[in-house]
């Protein structure tokens, strides 16, 4: 497991590298650094103001190679950027020149907040619904549930972030449409509205996947076996295929847990949530494309790290599968 | 402690209460988007005074010597006073008034040529109380934190956006920024000798030629007075296990408020500063119109209000929820609930009447136009060319179908409130098709074309990236096109625009205007000046008329007088003769304001002048509840079905 894991590592080297060099090319070489200089500074903004900025931050430097006399050949733009993100300094944001450490480390909670318990109820709900759809398939209320599923995945989530914040804030007023505080339980009441509208708008695809995931384990001939062993239906679905089903579904699921870290983008933005959705969104906005290009570096990592998390899954949950 | 339950009865009497408990706990919730305020009643016992505010973003830098976007300025207002203010109600003309000076500065004849400004604080004015003062009290204020504001100017490091414009004026700033330049460093150890420090609250300020405007510059906060051991406290470095902001972050000021919380996404919280004794209401200056309501508040203490807090919406429609819920005090009126709170005649909805807002119209101090290039060889040297350009160009059409006719169709360079402002102006090559054609003719291209029977063909520069942007370019290009040429529209990015205009690389292009830094000619005519030419200055046409240059110059020196009016019309009628621009508009809004919350002050030079903002509290109590009355059937409903789903579940269990 130790040498799998290892090996795993070192072929993900070569992928950051990849990451970091497309990274680099989407905001250094297709949007120059003055470009940059001149949206954040705004219409205003001299000549001599635009150098002064790309300057004091580095940007002056050649591209890819220094010709300069008296400097260093490797002194450039991609040396830097690429030591930066090698050593896991992020820098400053471009815009207000807040550390990106900490523009991070304050949005990962908010985001948090709502993305886990929207992940767990979601798929708690998705899990229970596609076993019992399973459970009664082929029937009238299968072939309902599956065209509401397929309506629910066909709406557009603004559609329902609208609609929810019109009749749950606006027109019932119970929660409210927009805002957030940490202020012990009175959290809860800033999240339960986005939690609820982030479960409603994923669970129609995911019941239509699980179910369909769960369907294919029911004809596997262990199934049968288990049925002429004289298993109650019951018992055949919450035990053999469930358990068998997992296999299959963690696949799906593992591998989305670290975005959970990376927040909403909508969601936050709708509902006022500080977290990485609302970060990024707002760096979008203006143009400060140190948040950005951190964001797609860390965001990269992560994704590395959700698929590696799931083959090691993946292997420890099906004893079949080895790590060769 | 509630433990989880074995047998299926009690789960489901456990899920019963569980279920009762989360109804319960709805019905009992509020859709109040805030968090409690500071405190809920003042010492006196009346009620704490909250203002709720809207912000689309969050403030890039709040240090008074960098900060130059509103957003910013919205939160410094209140907190950094400055040594000179607007009356908040006086706009035509706008009017000066001391803050943190004594009086308006003197000017005095300087020996070798330019004016010296003498000046005197207020004394006894202090900074807010913070940490980074001896016992967390604040210092009073002195002439040598203006002196330390004035370096700050110069310092490379800190990239002020004023520094091109006062080193060519204050005597000394331009050596004392290239020497730190060229050192890596700033050495604050040497004074700046265009700012001398004569006593404990007196300075003189030099200048090296004639510059009446630098009063403006002395009421924005780039010139306000800093405080150094607030600058070396917040350094943003670790200190006994705690992590200091950054100055930038956490401005300290003589202001009627201090910052109290900024979550950064979230909102921003400003709490008044019970040391402020600075200025007062003004005692005069509201029309007749508003004597009833504002005399009663003549001479006041300010602030008002006790608590300012912002919320950041990046998106518009929850701006527009929380405001109809009564949950924001005002808002602007965007371009998506403008046809939900409009009739078609421009005016409030009888729906939105009966309820008390109030709808305030604004013009901004600015003028908006599309630059045409005089280097470039087809367009610079025919004036008739120019002319017809700009006689092609239905203004006001464009402002219907794009603005909902909001901003006001520009007649001239200037806008309204501007000294030198010629109300009755028209625009000599406003609008006329018929006179277009005729003018393109006299150009040497009747109908179009040229002498061989080639038709002109124009490239028009816009920063067109989204769908609305592209409709106007379009919209653009077609009434050109009327003139039957050929009018080449060619979308770039903002910045790669703001590059062309700079090189003088288009013949016609969108994206030039400007938003007024003070309220004076010479800070719209100079966009025209010879010797403003990128990289020097935004004068993006190229225009060089040396007419105009000589006027300039001497309008420019001049301080407000019947004379130098006449000069500034003389200027706005060669600007619309030669034709270097075509006019488009100055941007204007409509904002509505919550019945609790009049407007007081209508000046658009200040960012919300929350100091002289007036609360209802009250009034907003009582209409919030009549606003927000939370229907009981659905949680009757809810409840209903978990009654049902319980018994169910109890008699199912029961069976087994």
């Amino acid at each position: 497991m130790l040498a799998y894991l290892i090996r795993r590592l070192v072929f993900s080297v070569p992928i950051v590298f990849g990451v970091m060099l497309v990274t680099f090319f989407l905001f250094f070489v297709v949007q120059s650094p003055t470009a940059m200089a001149r949206r954040i500074l705004g219409q205003k903004a001299t000549p001599q103001a635009v150098e002064n900025w790309l300057h004091n931050r580095g940007y002056d430097k050649p591209l890819l190679v220094n010709t300069r006399s008296g400097e260093a050949v490797y002194d450039t733009l991609f040396v830097s950027q690429m030591k930066r993100l090698v050593t896991f300094d992020l820098g400053n944001s471009d815009v207000s020149g807040r550390p990106l450490r900490d523009v991070f480390a304050s949005g990962v909670l908010p985001s948090l907040l709502i993305t886990v318990p929207a992940f767990f109820v979601g798929f708690l709900m998705a899990l229970g619904v596609s076993l019992y759809l399973v459970f009664v398939r082929d029937s009238l209320l299968d072939v309902v549930a599956t065209l509401l599923c397929v309506a629910l995945m066909s709406v557009p989530p603004m559609v329902y972030i609208i609609f929810g914040q019109y009749l749950v804030a606006q027109q019932l007023n119970y929660l409210p449409a927009f805002g957030f505080s940490l202020q012990g339980l009175s959290t809860v009441k800033f999240l339960f509205l986005p939690v609820g509208l982030m479960v409603i708008s994923g669970i129609g695809a995911e019941v239509r996947l699980y179910r369909a995931l769960f369907l294919e384990e029911l004809g596997q001939d262990y199934i049968r076996t288990a049925r002429a062993k004289g298993l109650s239906s019951t018992r055949v679905l919450m035990v053999h295929v469930l358990k068998n089903g997992m296999i299959n579904l963690i696949t799906v699921v593992v591998a989305s847990l670290p975005f959970l870290i990376m927040g909403s983008v909508v969601m936050e933005n709708f509902f006022g949530i500080p977290g990485l959705g609302n970060v990024l969104f707002s760096a979008i906005q203006a143009s400060d494309f140190a948040v950005v290009q951190a964001s797609v570096f860390l965001g990269s990592l992560l994704h590395l790290g959700g698929l590696l998390l799931t083959d090691l899954c993946y292997a420890w949950v099906d004893p079949r599968i080895r790590f060769q | 402690m509630m433990f989880p339950p074995t047998s299926d009865s009690s789960k489901a009497r456990w899920l019963f209460a569980w279920l009762a408990s989360l109804v319960l706990w709805i019905a009992g919730c509020s859709n109040n988007p805030y968090p409690q305020p500071e405190r809920l009643v003042r010492e006196d016992g009346t009620p704490w005074q909250v203002r709720y505010s809207a912000l689309p973003e969050d403030p890039r830098s709040l240090d008074p010597q960098v900060s130059y976007d509103s957003v910013s300025r919205r939160i410094l207002e209140p907190v950094q006073e400055c040594l000179l203010e607007y009356h908040p109600m006086k706009t035509d003309p706008y009017e000066l008034r001391p803050c943190l000076l004594e009086a308006l500065p003197e000017r005095l004849d300087r020996p070798g040529g330019g004016h010296t400004y003498r000046c005197t604080l207020k004394a006894g004015i202090f900074f807010q109380e913070d940490p980074c003062f001896p016992e967390g009290k604040g210092r009073e204020v002195t002439a040598e934190d203006v002196h330390y504001a004035f370096q700050r100017i110069a310092d490379p490091k800190l990239e002020s956006p004023v520094l091109s414009t006062l080193q060519d004026y204050v005597v000394g700033m331009g050596e004392a920024f290239e020497e730190g330049r060229k050192n890596g460093r700033y050495d604050y150890s040497h004074r700046l000798s265009g700012l001398e420090v004569t006593g404990r609250y007196t300075f003189d300020l030099h200048v090296s030629r004639p510059y009446p405007q630098l009063l403006y510059w002395l009421a924005m906060h780039f010139t306000s007075p800093v405080a150094r051991e607030a600058v070396e406290y917040y350094d943003g470095q670790l200190h006994g296990g705690e992590t200091r902001p950054l100055f930038r972050f956490h401005p300290i000021g003589t202001g009627p408020f201090r910052l109290a919380e900024w979550k950064r996404n979230a909102f921003v919280r400003l709490v008044r500063n019970p040391h402020y004794k600075t200025t007062r209401f003004p005692e005069e200056g509201w029309g007749g119109d508003r004597e009833a309501a504002l005399r009663p508040l003549a001479g006041k203490a300010l602030p008002l209000i006790d608590e300012v807090h912002m919320t950041i919406f990046k998106e518009t429609i929850p701006i527009f929820m929380l405001f109809r819920q009564g949950y924001l005090d005002g808002m602007g009126l965007g371009k998506d609930a403008f046809s939900s709170l409009m009739t078609p005649s421009r005016e409030l909805s009888q729906k939105y009447r009966e309820r008390g807002v109030g709808l305030h119209r604004s013009t901004e101090p600015s003028t908006f136009f599309m630059s045409l290039n005089m280097e470039d060889p087809v367009v610079g040297p025919n004036k008739r060319l120019r002319q017809a350009l700009s006689s092609a160009f239905d203004v006001q059409k464009y402002l219907d179908v794009f603005a909902n006719s909001v901003p006001l169709a520009a007649q001239q360079i200037l806008p309204p409130g501007i000294a030198g402002y010629r109300k009755d102006f028209q625009n000599p090559y406003g609008y006329n098709l018929e006179r277009a054609k005729a003018l393109l003719a006299e150009a040497g291209y009747p109908s179009g074309r040229d002498a061989s029977g080639k038709v002109l063909e124009l490239t028009f520069d816009t920063a067109a990236t989204s769908a609305t942007e592209r409709a106007m370019a379009e919209f653009e290009q077609k009434q050109f096109e009327q003139l039957g040429i050929r009018v080449r529209v060619v979308e770039n990015t903002f910045a790669r625009l703001m590059e062309k205009l700079d090189q003088g690389s288009f013949q016609i292009a969108s994206g030039s205007g400007w938003m007024a830094d003070y309220p004076d000619p010479e800070n719209f005519l100079f966009l025209k000046y010879s010797k403003n030419v990128p990289p020097a200055g935004k004068n993006e046409s190229r225009y060089k008329n040396p007419e105009f240059d000589r006027l300039f110059e001497k309008m420019a020196a001049m301080e407000n007088s019947p004379e130098r009016e006449q000069i500034v019309h003389q200027l706005i009628e060669i600007l619309a003769e030669d034709v270097p621009m075509i006019m488009n508009m100055h941007r204007s809004q409509f904002g509505l304001t919550q019945p609790w919350a009049p407007q007081v002050q209508d000046n658009p030079m200040l960012e919300g002048g929350f100091k002289y903002a007036v609360l209802d509290v009250s009034l907003r109590e009582a209409k919030r509840s009549e606003w927000n009355a939370q229907p009981l059937w659905p949680v009757g409903i809810l409840a209903g079905l978990f009654v049902v789903g319980a018994i169910f579940g109890l008699r199912s269990s029961k069976k087994e």
